[in-house]
């Protein structure tokens, strides 16, 4: 159950609705619907840091589901499962990422894995990554690169964090395809 | 352009009110049938304090809004009101509504120093006898209403009457009710000017009663109201069903600075046609 209710349309503040406009708009924004214009500022900030940019979206999604696994996020880690898969993202990269596999193993480019131990350094802290994490990550991406993906990361944070303590639920539709697709929850 | 600018520019063509509404708090000493706040003695008053109301007026006054509504809950029941209403007359002209059942001789004398400055008491009253109008409002409603109007008027006050009623009831010539209840306000020395009739609207209790014509928010004008959860499109937005607050015609959760709610509400009137009292005559 979640911690709040979540707004249906009937209920969406006047500056929410546009986003009820295609039906349910998901957890995340009939939550934030209760403050209407921090919904405003929040979700294009999102869009803008989850959405289509020119990180890869495969890449993206490790960033991603990592961080929300290292935040044990329900939510985040199930609906990123199924972005994940469907960012081409393998079985066993999926897995590894989820905690449930070996990442050298699924992961064989050092680029991968630099992002991996990277992320996990942003996830769990405390301080800033070691300076060799960070040499790592330098091997294989650019600055602009280490920037938009650190704040992909913490914008993920930021939602492991709304979703967990608020209860968010995971979607039918995510929860069929976990279950077709056999992850555990 | 600013939004003092947007503001003036809007109320100039008619697509935003110039009244800035404040509810003081959400209890009342009566539970009327078609109260859109579900108000009555024991809920949660909900208070907006009067240095945050007031200084919510002088932001509303910076910004162009031009006068004060101030409502709830019955206003009354917040102990400062007489000295807040002197307050925010000094910055600009006030209405509050009442259900004039509070103004004991002790009361009203406080209110004397209201006499010289721009504040208008609405008070409510629906029906030319007493049964018919306690029906809805509670017992000994009409009785201490009419004795709470010479008091205030002898006080040198300006009041005018609200009228509630069903929608299908407000017609072009007045029924024998309405004729009687005119009679009435214009004995007591309120003239027609000063008698405002409006349907119920069903929200509220209104809602859960069955009651009331269905409001959305293109028959309502658009009237910043600010209450102790947030900005409102109208002061028959902020409404309660069940004992939770209605969030559909929620503005922003932000009061303060005004200029935040005032402009997401100069937004959301963008291309909407002038005019007021859209549609269904709600004021």
């Amino acid at each position: 159950m979640p911690v709040v209710t979540l707004l249906d349309a009937s209920q969406a503040p006047l500056a929410a609705q546009a986003y009820y406009a295609d039906g349910d708009p998901g957890p995340i924004v009939a939550a934030l619907a209760h403050v209407p214009e921090l919904l405003e500022a929040a979700l294009p900030f999102i869009n803008a840091a989850l959405g289509p940019s020119a990180i890869p979206l495969r890449t993206k999604e490790i960033v991603i589901l990592r961080t929300s696994a290292r935040l044990a996020c329900r939510y985040c880690i199930d609906t990123h499962t199924v972005v994940a898969r469907d960012a081409k993202l393998s079985g066993a990269e999926v897995a590894a990422l989820r905690g449930e596999g070996d990442v050298a193993a699924a992961f064989p480019d050092p680029a991968d894995r630099a992002l991996i131990d990277w992320v996990d350094a942003v996830a769990l802290g405390p301080g800033p990554p070691s300076p060799a994490v960070a040499d790592a990550l330098h091997a294989h991406a650019t600055e602009a690169e280490i920037v938009e993906l650190t704040l992909v990361a913490g914008a993920t944070l930021m939602l492991n964090r709304l979703a967990t303590p608020l209860g968010l639920p995971t979607s039918a539709e995510t929860l069929r395809r976990l279950q077709q697709e056999g992850w555990q929850r | 352009m600013s939004v003092t600018e947007q503001l003036e520019a809007a109320v100039e063509q008619g697509r935003i009110s110039a009244r800035f509404w404040l509810y003081t708090n959400y209890h009342c000493n009566l539970a009327c049938a078609y109260c859109l706040t579900e108000s009555a003695p024991k809920v949660d008053p909900r208070l907006l304090q009067p240095d945050k109301a007031l200084g919510l007026v002088r932001e509303a006054a910076a910004l162009g809004f031009r006068e004060a509504g101030i409502t709830g809950g019955e206003p009354f029941l917040v102990s400062e009101l007489p000295e807040l209403l002197a307050d925010i007359a000094r910055v600009m002209p006030v209405t509050v509504l009442s259900n004039a059942t509070l103004f004991t001789p002790k009361l009203v004398e406080r209110m004397r120093q209201l006499a010289a400055l721009p504040v208008t008491v609405q008070v409510s009253l629906d029906r030319p006898d007493p049964i018919a109008n306690d029906a809805m409002r509670g017992p000994e409603n009409f009785r201490k209403v009419l004795e709470a109007i010479p008091r205030l008027l002898d006080a040198g006050i300006r009041v005018r009457l609200a009228t509630t009623i069903a929608f299908d009831e407000i017609v072009p010539d007045k029924t024998p009710d309405q004729e009687r209840l005119c009679a009435l306000h214009r004995g007591l020395g309120i003239g027609d000017a000063d008698h405002v009739i409006r349907p119920i609207v069903r929200r509220g209790r209104a809602l859960t009663g069955d009651l009331g014509v269905v409001a959305t928010r293109d028959d309502l004008e658009p009237e910043l109201t600010v209450t102790a959860d947030g900005a409102f499109w109208s002061p028959f937005a902020p409404t309660v069903v069940n004992g939770r607050l209605d969030t559909d015609l929620l503005v922003t959760r932000t009061v303060s600075p005004l200029a935040k709610p005032a402009a997401t509400m100069l937004r959301l009137v963008e291309g909407r046609p002038p005019g007021h009292d859209a549609t269904l005559g709600i004021r």
